[in-house]
């Protein structure tokens, strides 16, 4: 009796624990880096944690500038603005020589450091310094240059953004991806794909690096911005996951425009599907789709191929047009002004402040739910259908969802990456979600 | 945990992963008031469960069809079967199954036993219709140790809610012996797919995968010489004679051997040695039978019942609805003597906002899971004909053209024009 107490007060602490973790607004709406036109990078070890517990040896590339350089997965995201000239700075604590390159940028200059194949390198203990014009915005990868197709493996690899300077960012968005007001958005989100073989990670640990046989390599592992399986929904800097700082999680609300900025890392193609609704895919490589005499190129899609090496920007929304009942729900609220138990409660278009789509307001629910005995229910699951109104669950079912949103799985569509080494649910998932509007949202 | 070991397979979301790995949980004592909410959730009391479909109107058919030409109802459900592949193996599927009108509804427990099909019933609709679509979880047939619930995901919906949307994580599945109704306001015209998604690797690797299409508002008018299109595209620029549902799946026979033989499932080791077209290899592909797949392993239920032979008179302008649900790998297909014109994308036309058409000439498409493509090939190219002309559309993924260790076979079929 003594140990089911004692145990009932651990379930109560664990689900306090998630409440705390998904409770307020934890899960940011931004991209999280470092800014500047001087970054000082450090190659070092370390490890991450993989969803089914695994601790993995890694390499990567730390931010030195602060007062304590811990090493992360991926490498942090540098932001920096058109038209500027960046400087890198890399030193070596690995016991390989290492470089960065920067695929997409104008002007890349090394000094410093000793001759390598693709780019000057920092030596063991030593360090080189990487000049470049970030003359285009957009999305970029940047990853060793030295013995990629180990060290990129082994971690090496972030994201670079390059904010555009000769746009303004129309009032109520959050900014622009590229010099057109196209690629304005109100939210945006890293998305950084990577495989990963744990075997290679395990014989460089024991110091066997000649033994790592590419030719061999099988990813089990797969992670979006370093983090495997339901990791990846955990917010931005989760004091549990200390290596692995970037969410996936996107947060939105209805019509709000969302850039994705997915990248393509390590050495596989994922064919990425977004759940909720389908997406354009605005630019590649940095560029925009656009023709010369402004056509637009851009791709509708709901599954896109992201590459490795590739960079790919697209832009996702959710209305809710055309459910054909009213998601909002059947609490009092209006739609243009209308409410919902009006006798004709529908208008044409959205309501300017909810963006609820206002044609379906106060249609009712078309069919009804089975039996709760009769349904399994999923953790983000709030309980009803209704965006904003949570609904009563089972005990011990749900509770990842207190705000109710709609959530939306965007993830690869090789089922056989939603895995972690043969566990599923795991690998390449994350969600993203639709909150009501009263949900607060973190501003960009 | 020990509650998972009463139950080796399941990995269902009633167990959050989160509080699995957690080492809290794994400590015994917490078993047994789990085990006693577990089993009043998961209704080993309940006498709840029950068949039935919800539909405003009247079905008129097996299409489903109602008396409101506006609304159309379906009935499907998810179990367990067995398919044969080009080179005679059986292999243990999930699948769904296509009930709709039939009745007694409880009788469809039985009736759709064992009778889950690869590829999935072909589900076709019509642009503005009100979709009901109703999904019964039948129990496993060969894994009685088995409670795994189903849905029905729409890949491509869009703006989904997500009730309707069949991911189980983020949502609601149905249990055995029990129903769920999906509503759809069947969206833009084009070519979809559906799949359960619960567990995904698992029920999408063991076949639970189906051609949809929805047909646009514009069919009937005459544009272009034609009044079958595949969008509302305003100027018959992407009009047909004849259309195809090309579905491109493949399957792990060890994975499926593993499944029947109650063993882990070898997720890790996936590995497709079957590549396959609407649910066979080739030369099954072109064999014109839709009553292929019956065994006596599965009570010879024909399973396979989607040819994916493309025939067409000389001049006919052919639509391929080709759509990937793969779970391991991209595929490209190619037609090396007719060329395809790609005129829409994952259920979207190929033209920008600013109006100008993006189709292209192509003799190749490829395709990942949950992608896919409209593609015409016009086959007044090969001029005017006496006898019936073969021609071939296949993976250039070269290997892939076999069916196991069979060396030739797998993702290949046949467009055969005929002479006027």
């Amino acid at each position: 009796m003594i140990t089911i107490k004692k145990n009932n007060i651990l379930e109560v602490l664990v689900i306090l624990a998630l409440v705390f973790i998904f409770g307020s607004q934890q899960a940011d709406a931004k991209i999280y880096g470092i800014s500047g036109l001087t970054f000082n990078l450090r190659a070092m070890k370390g490890n991450i944690i993989a969803d089914d517990g695994k601790s993995i040896f890694m390499w990567g590339f730390a931010n030195a500038a602060g007062v304590r350089t811990r090493f992360q997965y991926p490498g942090p995201t540098l932001i920096v603005n058109q038209g500027q000239s960046v400087t890198v700075n890399l030193t070596n604590t690995l016991p390989v020589p290492v470089s960065i390159v920067f695929p997409g940028q104008t002007n890349v200059n090394a000094a410093g450091g000793v001759p390598g194949l693709l780019t000057r390198e920092a030596p063991p203990g030593g360090s080189v310094s990487y000049t470049f014009m970030a003359s285009e915005p957009g999305t970029y990868i940047y990853y060793s240059g030295t013995r990629p197709e180990l060290q990129v493996e082994m971690g090496m690899l972030g994201a670079l953004i390059v904010r555009p300077t000769a746009v303004t960012t129309p009032a109520g968005f959050a900014g622009c991806a590229y010099n057109h007001v196209d690629s304005c958005y109100h939210r945006e989100y890293l998305y950084l794909l990577s495989d990963l073989d744990h075997t290679i990670h395990d014989l460089v640990l024991l110091n066997k690096i000649a033994d790592v046989d590419n030719s061999t390599a099988y990813p089990v592992y797969w992670f979006i911005n370093g983090r495997s399986g339901l990791d990846s929904v955990a917010k931005n800097f989760a004091p549990y996951l200390p290596y692995q700082p970037y969410s996936a999680l996107a947060r939105m609300h209805p019509s709000e425009k969302v850039l994705v900025r997915l990248i393509g890392g390590v050495r596989d193609l994922h064919p990425q599907h977004m759940h909720g609704n389908q997406h354009y895919v605005i630019a590649r490589d940095g560029r925009i789709l656009k023709g010369p005499a402004g056509e637009d190129l851009s791709e509708g899609l709901n599954t896109t191929t992201v590459s490795p090496g590739q960079t790919t920007d697209a832009l996702f929304t959710w209305t809710g047009e055309n459910i054909g009942w009213d998601v909002y729900g059947t609490a009092l609220h209006t739609c243009n002004g209308i409410p919902v138990n009006d006798p004709s409660p529908g208008s044409p278009g959205f309501d300017p402040v909810t963006k609820e789509y206002c044609p379906d307001h106060g249609k009712p629910f078309p069919v009804a739910l089975p039996d709760q005995n009769d349904l399994t229910y999923g953790i983000f699951y709030s309980g009803s259908p209704y965006m904003g109104s949570p609904g009563a669950l089972p005990p011990g079912e749900g509770g990842l969802n207190p705000t109710a949103g709609l959530f939306f799985m965007w993830h690869s569509h090789n089922e056989k990456e939603l895995t972690t080494n043969n566990i599923f649910p795991g690998g390449m998932m994350t969600w993203a979600s639709v909150e009501h509007p009263s949900v607060i949202l973190p501003a960009e | 945990m020990k509650f998972n070991k009463l139950m080796p397979n399941v990995r269902t979301t009633r167990n959050s992963p989160i509080t699995e790995r957690s080492a809290i949980m794994s400590k015994a004592g917490f078993t047994i008031p789990f085990l006693l909410i577990s089993v009043f959730v998961f209704g080993v009391f309940s006498s709840e469960a029950a068949v039935s479909v919800q539909c405003p109107y009247t079905i008129i058919d097996d299409e489903g069809n109602t008396t409101n030409p506006n609304v159309i109802c379906k009935h499907i459900t998810g179990g367990d079967g067995f398919a044969t592949m080009a080179d005679g193996r059986v292999i243990y599927t999930f699948g769904f199954s296509d009930v709709t009108n039939q009745l007694p509804l409880d009788q469809v427990l039985v009736t759709a036993e064992l009778d889950a099909r690869l590829s999935a019933p072909v589900i076709k609709v019509k642009e503005g219709q009100e979709f009901y679509l109703t999904l019964t979880t039948l129990p496993m047939s060969m894994r009685p140790d088995l409670f795994d619930p189903h849905t029905v995901h729409w890949h491509g919906f869009p703006n989904a809610a997500t009730v309707f949307d069949g991911e189980p994580m983020a949502s609601i599945a149905i249990n055995p012996n029990a129903s769920l109704t999906y509503y759809y306001q069947v969206p833009g015209p084009g070519t979809y797919m559906y799949h359960c998604h619960v567990e995904a690797t698992e029920h999408m690797q063991m076949g639970m995968l189906g051609n949809l299409y929805v047909t646009p508002l514009q069919d009937g008018q005459l544009l272009n010489g034609f009044t079958q299109f595949a969008y509302s595209d305003g100027d018959g620029s992407t009009g047909y004679t004849k259309d195809y549902p090309i579905q491109i799946t493949s399957i792990d026979p060890k994975f499926h051997d593993a499944n029947l033989n109650v063993q882990p499932l070898p997720f890790a080791a996936m590995e497709d040695t079957y590549p396959l077209i609407n649910g066979r290899g080739y030369p099954e592909t072109i064999n014109p039978s839709n009553t292929l797949g019956a065994s006596p392993e599965n009570n010879f239920k024909p399973s396979q019942n989607l040819p994916s032979l493309i025939e067409a008179k000389e001049g006919d302008v052919i639509l391929l609805r080709i759509s990937s649900l793969a779970t391991v790998r991209f595929y490209t297909l190619i037609s090396p003597s007719l060329p395809m014109k790609v005129v829409g994308k994952d259920a979207m036309l190929l033209r920008g906002t600013t109006g100008h058409n993006l189709y292209y000439e192509t003799n190749s498409v490829t395709i990942g899971g949950g992608q896919s493509a409209d593609v015409i090939i016009d086959t007044s190219v090969i001029g005017d004909i006496t006898t019936p002309q073969r021609f071939f559309l296949y993976t250039s993924n070269l290997n892939e053209l076999s069916n196991d260790q069979e060396d030739f076979g797998g993702m290949m079929t046949e467009i055969v024009v005929s002479p006027l």
